[in-house]
């Protein structure tokens, strides 16, 4: 079995452009996240905060910038090619293997990456690489909570136990870095803390790296080290949590002061 | 003037075809098979009931087109968050069984319809046109005009545009969705029948080629990229009039010989391998999701007795059936290896195959060349799995832009551009239409396979080796990746594994295993024929395996058993015509019951909670709910 790149790595966008038709979506966005840490990026809806994803990962063609991980560029080259390098990411509109069971789910977050790093390790596994998927996928259902879901198909579980799924899938990747596109929308508070700490446990003990689009400001709060605040395809700000959590131009860009207030 | 004239009443049968897809998000592939229905009912009504051809054409269209439209409104109601996979099986399937039930009514002798426009000739310098020539372009071009009119200007019309974006806005806004996409399905079902009726002086009545010749419509469609009506009608016109200067230019045989008549498949295929990423989408009406298979994975392990006892079945059967069955037998075996290719695709991987008859005859033709000239049997086999590899690349290759409908098509379109280019030429079945390719039946390790019961127990054990590698694939890593990105493919790009590489195996190893299946069959009857390889018989199996269910391997066997065995041994004359014609009827019944058994379990999840349905379900379940709360 080839060693998959795993070691935690410095993920770093630079110059991001990003056109549809007429419409500038991202505007010249540079974001940097260091292994270890959790960064939100933040911002009111359409602010481009998917799209940055889907052209870091690949989805949507970059008209400007660069991507790269630990200074290996990305920019160029297909999704798949981007995650063999290390690049990890969730979607805000899940995207489960739905006639799967969770096991099965979350083994292929491995099997995938594992199975992507010839073409021809895609016609079929070795018992060990089998083993590799299965152990991986156990651990990491057992580290979101979830190993009871186990033999369940995906497609029968709610919404907060298929973040859960989908969390537990980037996990078993052994991704070196992570973009998780609004992985607690659908949980309830104290799911949400569950998953908090899960994050947390993520960066702290295995030193990956962690960029958030999230829209529970106390989440933020709580996890965040750094903040990116985007508007209308621009950066508008960006800071130590509690700065940005502070600054005035935030308040009046996005949060709304009484929601900032709220979560405080 | 003729390629301008039929040119114009492709373009009316596209523009309709056009027209529902875009309201309802069904592509109706027996749009055609509607067409053909036309052309005889009106045969019926004006020839041999000697009706004024007014009045015969307006009960025509009174009787397949709104009657039809609103039969296919219900379908596509039906069909409503099924599966691709099922919505394609629905179509094929009702053409299936019109073009049955066509042959049943009216045989499969060509009729003749007189003209019954005025055929006048006017002259002008150097040629001449008919009148009824002009009155056809005309009206193609006045219908066409009409609809883009209305569809751009009338509520309705715009309405039409919008049942499919959002029907609750609409019902909001004071219209019904259910009468708005009545009124699309009337107006496309309409288009057909005029354009059936149009066509049917022209080409003369044959259901098989009628059903196939508005197919050319697809080729039109494609150039409107199944969105813009006026391109549609263009790209028609343009069809009809290259296919018509290409028959001027490229006279008698060779390569080139059916490059004409391919023309709008050349189109289509173009069209759709390169048309502009993101420009070919097809719209849905809601959420659309596979079948989900049972809560728990304990519940769905293959069971290795019911192989067992099939395997064991088979191999006594050619003892029990009795001789004259013993080749029947030996055909079904057979087609299970053709089905399981096709199951890989539609079951494993979520994608449509209709040209997998079309492997199957590249197969069988490099089997007939190999083994006359003297290569070793075995070695002959394999050469026409290996034949049809490429084949099976050069499909996948449309593959990775294109996926469901688009992908279903540009099969289609592949199957009868080989059948048009390929098929009549030295490499494949011989220039001439009636010659046969002989398949000889093996001698292996000094045994004679000559016997019906010796070349039996020959298929049957090529088809358990076909069958396992089909079961391989599926259970490994390769049927892994290939469920997964029938399920949610971003989710498998996003963890390294590249789609397009699944993709292209899948289709290399389904032609590789039609390749052998089609070789296998042919030394049954001894000969190798062009007919049996008919691009209209890749859509009667799709149709079959859809009624089989979900199974791959189970699936094909019993898929086999009802396209073989179901013909063999209804051999009454007055029932066989009804066999294809059920087919079509059940697949259409089993793609609605796809859709609606996910509906059914949509509705069950939204209503109840998930963690009390999951506890409702037994005692043991509830525990397990417990235990995660």
């Amino acid at each position: 079995m080839k060693a998959l790149p795993r070691d935690p790595a410095r993920f770093e966008a630079d110059g991001l452009r990003v056109r549809f038709g007429g419409l500038l979506a991202v505007d010249g966005v540079s974001l940097s996240a260091g292994p270890g840490t959790i960064t939100g990026l933040i911002g009111p809806n359409g602010a481009g905060k998917t799209t940055i994803f889907n052209a870091c990962t690949g989805l949507v063609p970059l008209q400007e910038g660069t991507v790269s991980l630990d200074g290996r560029r990305l920019d160029g080259l297909n999704p798949a090619q981007r995650a063999q390098l290390g690049l990890g990411r969730t979607f805000q509109r899940m995207q489960l293997f739905d006639t799967m069971t969770a096991l099965e789910n979350v083994a292929l977050g491995l099997e995938a990456r594992l199975a992507g790093q010839t073409w021809w390790r895609q016609a079929g596994a070795t018992r060990k690489e089998r083993a590799a998927c299965h152990d991986a996928a156990r651990a990491a259902l057992e580290r979101c909570g979830i190993a009871h879901l186990a033999g369940v198909t995906a497609g029968y579980l709610p919404a907060g136990q298929r973040r859960l799924v989908e969390m537990a899938r980037a996990i078993a990747g052994q991704f070196r870095f992570l973009l998780l596109d609004e992985p607690s929308s659908g949980l309830d508070e104290a799911e949400t803390d569950r998953f908090g700490d899960i994050l947390t446990g993520v960066a702290a003990d295995d030193g990956i790296g962690i960029l958030l689009v999230e829209h529970d400001v106390a989440l933020v709060r709580r996890i965040c080290s750094y903040i990116y605040v985007l508007d209308f395809g621009r950066l508008i700000h960006h800071g130590p949590t509690a700065e940005v959590m502070a600054s005035e131009v935030v308040h009046a860009a996005y949060l709304g002061s009484e929601e900032l207030e709220g979560a405080v | 003037m003729i390629g301008i004239t039929t040119g114009s009443i492709y373009a009316l049968a596209a523009v309709g075809l056009v027209l529902t897809f875009k309201t309802s998000g069904i592509f109706n592939f027996a749009h055609g098979a509607q067409a053909a229905a036309a052309a005889y009912v009106f045969f019926e009504f004006s020839e041999r009931n000697h009706m004024p051809w007014p009045l015969a054409g307006v009960l025509t269209l009174a009787l397949v087109g709104v009657v039809g439209g609103l039969v296919l409104e219900r379908l596509a109601a039906g069909l409503a968050g099924a599966p691709l996979t099922a919505r394609v099986a629905a179509t094929i399937g009702l053409l299936v069984g019109t073009q049955a039930t066509l042959e049943k009514i009216f045989g499969t002798q060509a009729l003749i319809v007189r003209f019954f426009l005025p055929t006048q000739r006017i002259h002008l310098p150097g040629f001449f046109i008919r009148v009824d020539q002009i009155i056809v372009t005309l009206l193609a071009l006045a219908g066409t005009l009409a609809l883009f009119w209305f569809l751009r200007t009338r509520r309705l019309g715009i309405a039409m545009l919008a049942a499919i974006e959002d029907p609750d806005l609409l019902a909001a806004k004071g219209f019904s969705p259910i009468r708005v996409r009545r009124w699309a399905w009337i107006i496309g079902s309409c288009f057909a029948t005029v354009s059936g009726m149009l066509l049917a002086p022209i080409t003369s009545l044959n259901s098989s080629t009628l059903t196939l010749l508005v197919f050319y419509a697809f080729g039109a469609a494609a150039v409107g990229m199944f969105d813009s009506l006026l391109l549609t009608h263009a790209g028609g016109v343009a069809i009809g009039v290259g296919a018509s200067l290409l028959t001027k230019y490229i006279h008698g045989g060779g390569a080139l010989a059916g490059v004409p008549s391919s023309l709008p498949f050349i189109v289509l295929f173009g069209a759709l391998v390169l048309a502009p990423r993101g420009r070919l989408r097809v719209r849905e009406s809601g959420p659309v999701r596979r079948p989900l298979p049972s809560m728990h994975a304990a519940r769905r392990t293959t069971p290795l007795v019911g192989a067992s006892a099939t395997l064991a079945a088979l191999i006594v059967a050619p003892h029990v059936v009795g001789p004259a069955k013993v080749s029947l037998f030996a055909s079904a075996v057979g087609f299970a290896v053709i089905f399981v290719s096709l199951a890989l695709l539609v079951r494993v991987s979520g994608q449509i195959s209709l040209c997998q008859m079309t492997f199957a005859g590249i197969g069988a033709a490099t089997f007939g060349h190999a083994t006359s000239a003297g290569w070793p049997w075995l070695l002959a086999l394999l050469a026409a799995g290996l034949a049809a590899l490429p084949a099976g690349a050069a499909v996948a290759l449309p593959a990775f832009r294109l996926s469901g409908l688009y992908l279903a098509m540009a099969t289609f379109s592949f199957a009868l551009l080989v059948r048009d280019v390929l098929f009549f030429t030295p490499w494949m079945f011989g220039t001439r239409r009636d010659e046969v390719l002989e398949a000889p039946r093996p001698k292996l390790a000094g045994i004679n396979f000559n016997s019906d019961v010796g070349y039996y127990y020959v298929v049957l054990a090529v088809a358990v080796l076909g069958l396992l590698l089909a079961w391989a694939v599926s259970r490994g890593r390769l049927g892994r990746l290939l469920r997964a990105m029938a399920d949610a493919p971003m989710a498998v790009n996003a963890h390294g594994a590249n789609t397009n590489v699944s993709k292209f195996m899948v289709f290399c190893v389904s032609a590789f295993l039609a390749g052998i299946g089609g070789a296998v069959l042919s030394p049954i009857s001894g000969s190798i024929n062009s007919l049996s390889y008919a691009p209209i018989l890749s859509l009667i199996i799709v149709a079959v395996l859809f009624i089989a269910g979900p199974n791959p391997l189970a699936g094909s066997l019993i898929a086999a058993a009802f396209y073989v065995l179901i013909p063999g041994y209804i051999t009454s004359r007055t029932v066989q015509p009804y066999i294809p014609i059920s087919f079509g009827v059940l697949a259409i019944a089993a793609a609605v019951l796809a859709g609606r058994s996910f509906r059914q379990r949509l509705l069950d999840r939204l209503a109840v909670s998930p963690r009390a349905a999951l506890a409702g379900r037994s005692p043991s379940r509830a525990r397990l709910a417990e235990a995660g709360s």
